[in-house]
């Protein structure tokens, strides 16, 4: 599913006056929301490839070694340039694999804007109609302030998410446990934190500022 | 014995084959299918078994909250999307199966109302390019049977499958894998081949 017509130009088009200033702001918020997260799983996608590879250089590293010492006696200068060769690989895969999580970083980062645009919304509001806030909602049904709620709640998700990224990075090449290598894979690719609710609060999001048809 | 008759015998044993020939490639497209959704069983159960093993409190990942429940829960519910996607295959096996059974049943009751005008020499005679009646009523029998029995045996396999039975998830795809028929399947080609020149016959 794509979230249709949220630039600038062309979305106006089906409520074109109840998108302007903060409503405008919000909905726009929301379609960047539904962009960083689209972006987000394909660099999981991506990431999951690479720490795949990751592992099986790994465990080929260490035959290698074990192949070495079974045959330290004869020479084999064959075999150790081979287990090099595997290691210079190994470390550019790894490098890979931290590019991808400083791109989630950059993503994260574009979150806590997010963040903090919802909050600025709020204060702003506060400034026009005082500590209660508007009377009528932006859209359909929420008040300003469960944008910001909502913004915040994804941020806390993600940044928890990127936090098991950054320490599953950290370990994945070191590990020798081929079952720990194995539960590190599982939750790169299924994102423990990225659960239900997390779902369900940004289709929410996108149903209230009319990017999904009602 | 009317003559009519035996034409249509023939017409209906003629489109049972067809179907046949039809339904056969809707079985095997349906099963090709299948194949890469055992192996993500298979993968998937190989990291419920390393996740059962590892204790994540005694790993480098322990500083995580709910990380334990948090993966588990998303293992199983990766088992659970399969799972749904081979349901639907398996609703497709056994429309084949019906449709099979249907069309056989169709033959053999034209054979039965007509059973007191068709002799012995009628039914086994045969010729060149006509296989007998009695041969072809056989040939159908056995290839209903064949799909019956396949479609009993994978299902039940599939009715097995939990996400908490790893050892089982682990080894899904070899047995969904061997229950194949190779002799089965060889014998249907016989039959197609057999009836070949009577299908396309006018």
């Amino acid at each position: 599913m794509e979230v249709q017509g949220f630039e600038g130009t062309n979305s106006g088009r089906r409520t074109p006056s109840a998108v302007t200033g903060s409503a405008r702001k919000v909905k726009d918020n929301a379609a960047d929301w539904h962009n960083l997260v689209l972006k987000w799983d394909r660099l999981n996608d991506e990431g999951s490839t690479i720490a795949n590879k990751i592992v099986n250089l790994g465990l080929s590293k260490d035959s290698h070694v074990n192949m070495m010492m079974e045959c330290e006696e004869t020479s084999a200068p064959s075999s150790s340039q081979n287990a090099f060769g595997n290691s210079n690989e190994l470390e550019e895969t790894c490098d890979n694999l931290l590019r991808v999580v400083e791109k989630m970083d950059h993503i994260l980062s574009k979150m806590e804007k997010l963040v903090s645009s919802e909050q600025g919304i709020i204060n702003l509001e506060t400034f026009q109609y005082g500590t209660g806030g508007r009377q009528i909602p932006l859209f359909q049904t929420w008040p300003t302030s469960q944008f910001a709620e909502v913004s915040s709640k994804l941020y806390e998700a993600y940044n928890q998410e990127l936090t098991l990224k950054r320490a599953i990075v950290q370990e994945l090449a070191h590990t020798t446990n081929p079952d720990l290598s194995m539960v590190y894979l599982s939750c790169w690719l299924y994102q423990p934190y990225i659960d239900d609710s997390v779902k369900l609060l940004l289709e929410g999001l996108l149903l209230e500022t009319g990017h999904r048809p009602s | 014995m009317s003559k009519s008759t035996l034409l249509s015998l023939e017409q209906v044993l003629k489109t049972c084959f067809q179907s046949l020939e039809t339904n056969q490639k809707v079985w095997n497209s349906v099963l090709l299918e299948c194949t890469p959704l055992m192996g993500s069983l298979g993968n998937l159960g190989e990291q419920l078994r390393a996740f059962q093993k590892v204790k994540i409190a005694n790993s480098p990942l322990h500083t995580f909250p709910d990380l334990h429940e948090r993966l588990h829960f998303k293992l199983v519910q990766a088992v659970d999307i399969v799972l749904g996607k081979l349901t639907d295959k398996m609703c497709s096996l056994q429309q084949v199966r019906d449709a099979i059974s249907n069309q056989v049943s169709r033959a053999f009751q034209l054979y039965e109302q007509n059973v007191d005008t068709l002799d012995l020499t009628t039914v086994t005679q045969r010729s060149a390019i006509t296989p007998s009646i009695a041969d072809m009523l056989e040939w159908l029998q056995d290839s209903e049977h064949y799909y019956r029995q396949q479609f009993l045996r994978r299902k039940n396999l599939f009715q097995t499958l939990r996400s908490d039975d790893v050892s089982l998830l682990e080894t899904v795809s070899q047995r969904w894998e061997s229950l194949g028929s190779p002799s089965g399947e060889e014998r249907l080609s016989d039959i197609q081949h057999k009836v070949s020149f009577f299908v396309e016959s006018q």
